[in-house]
């Protein structure tokens, strides 16, 4: 075999210089379904970091009972954050409430008092953090049957719709990544078939005067490594360049919109397009001659 | 050397190319398959060269078992079998020397051989002038020479034709035939499917008959026998 790598690396050129527009055809197709795959990928990141800020911004407000002494208040407080899934738990006292209202309208708090029939009419509140936005709903309906609590509201159907459309985003993006994912497998093998097909003499005599299977694939192989290899750089490239130039577009636009800035992923995500470009060429080639090395 | 032992071959068509075929080939033989068209000639070549297997049967190359050989012992068996063909099957887009030299490339001989192998066969079949010539510069008969040369660089033990020179006048026919004549004196068992009645009634050599699939015919310095 090592007499025979001359040979085989300048088929491969040689296959190259032969055949330009269907060796261009080749990179066009890994780089454009590589691109596509590359921009879902971060996509899909994207989509779970914002389901993700927006989960947990998501928090359940309890008002305890107007009866509740300050130690009850205490007590409950304590036992709230012993339950399970409960991250955190914090208390706006009446008073608290009183003054921060005093403050938006400008008044005192003797004056507010006066004015509502001497007693302060604002509850003590448990602003209750959770570990797992998916038990907001739960979490907030054990609570309800808490006697200490007279209400505890949790934005019920914005949790609801919220987990939906963040579930929805995270299926969407698979699919995306997936449906693409085979496409620019199906095209790459199309087009290692039509590059074999173009070369059905060469191989047929090839098998004729005795050349090994593994020899004849030699050739081939490379040049699906090669071409993938190509359009894997390309796409790297375009999507490296695409994100860093969206990244920077949507930060100063859309400030409220959280993007995934991931150093560690976006090496991760070219160097995985490179790796799959020279994939997707080498098993395209493999399996397309496997149909005419038989027989 | 070629043994056939009760070889049939049915095409998934349903065509029945061969029925019952036993032949015993011996080393050195010159052997032509004579017969009408789609008579079976092509098959039983193909047969020869593992590029078909037998439906029933056993087919035999030097106690080689062509039906039980594995897959990855054919190219094994193939560079002992020199192929020629009727359209010479020549890489147009490489030169006669290029052409020549393939055969001994694509099975692991190393350069410097090959350029020494290559250029004595290209000597042999009298094409050494044109070395350097691309097929379409060629005549038929040179490019069967070049088929020729392809064929008997890895000195196999067996050659086989089909119909090689049915794309050939008549006189560039006999240079070929010449060549193979030189090529099975140097010890190389030929065996040739052939329609010119001319040169195996010249010839002189063993004749078999296929008509309907079936030996019909098996004579030692037999002729054509097909009257017009």
């Amino acid at each position: 075999m090592f007499n025979s790598s001359g040979y085989i690396f300048r088929e491969t050129f040689n296959s190259m210089r032969r055949n330009p527009w269907l060796s261009l055809a080749s990179v066009i197709t890994v780089m454009v379904s590589l691109v596509i795959l590359g921009y879902s990928i971060f996509f899909l990141a994207n989509t779970a970091n914002m389901a993700k800020s927006f989960e947990s911004e998501l928090e359940i407000g309890a008002f305890v009972q107007m009866s509740y002494t300050p130690e009850e208040v205490q007590d409950l407080k304590s036992q709230i954050e012993q339950m399970p899934g409960v991250e955190s738990v914090s208390l706006v006292t009446k008073e608290q409430a009183l003054e921060d209202f005093g403050k938006t309208i400008g008044g005192t708090q003797s004056s507010i008092v006066a004015d509502v029939g001497g007693t302060n009419p604002f509850p003590d509140k448990l602003t209750v953090k959770v570990t797992d936005p998916q038990n907001v709903k739960t979490l907030a309906q054990s609570l309800e049957t808490n006697p200490g609590l007279y209400k505890v509201r949790y934005g019920q159907e914005f949790v609801d719709q919220l987990l939906k459309f963040t579930q929805w985003l995270r299926w969407i993006g698979f699919g995306v990544v997936a449906a693409f994912g085979a496409a620019a497998v199906v095209l790459i093998s199309i087009n290692v078939k039509i590059n074999v097909f173009s070369r059905r003499k060469e191989i047929q005599i090839m098998k004729l005067v005795g050349a090994s299977n593994g020899f004849i694939r030699w050739p081939f192989l490379i040049e699906g490594l090669a071409l993938g290899l190509v359009g894997g750089t390309l796409a790297a490239i375009i999507v490296g360049v695409g994100y860093n130039w969206i990244t920077v577009y949507v930060q100063s636009t859309l400030t409220f919109l959280p993007v995934v800035q991931n150093q560690v992923l976006f090496r991760q995500v070219t160097l995985g397009l490179l790796l799959a470009g020279m994939a997707m060429g080498a098993i395209g080639s493999v399996f397309s001659l496997q149909k005419f090395l038989r027989a | 050397m070629i043994q056939l032992t009760n070889v049939s071959k049915i095409y998934s068509n349903g065509a029945r190319a061969l029925v019952d075929v036993n032949l015993k080939i011996g080393k050195g033989n010159f052997v032509f398959l004579v017969g009408p068209s789609g008579a079976g000639k092509s098959t039983l070549i193909k047969l020869l060269y593992r590029e078909e297997i037998p439906t029933r049967g056993q087919v035999q190359i030097n106690s080689r078992n062509l039906v039980r050989m594995k897959e990855r012992e054919v190219p094994y068996l193939r560079r002992s079998i020199g192929v020629i063909f009727q359209d010479f099957k020549l890489l147009p887009n490489k030169t006669v020397f290029e052409n020549v030299a393939f055969a001994l490339e694509v099975i692991g001989v190393p350069k410097r051989e090959v350029r020494s192998r290559t250029l004595a066969t290209i000597d042999l079949v009298g094409l050494k002038a044109k070395e350097k010539a691309y097929p379409h510069e060629l005549s038929g008969g040179e490019q069967q020479r070049v088929c020729v040369a392809r064929a008997i660089i890895n000195n196999p033990a067996l050659l086989v034709a089909d119909e090689p020179t049915g794309n050939l006048d008549p006189d560039t026919a006999w240079d070929i035939m010449d060549l193979l004549y030189e090529i099975n004196k140097r010890g190389t068992t030929v065996v040739m499917a052939t329609h010119a009645r001319a040169i195996v009634n010249k010839m002189q050599k063993r004749v078999i008959a296929i008509e309907n699939g079936r030996v019909a015919r098996d004579e030692e310095q037999g002729g054509y026998g097909y009257d017009v």
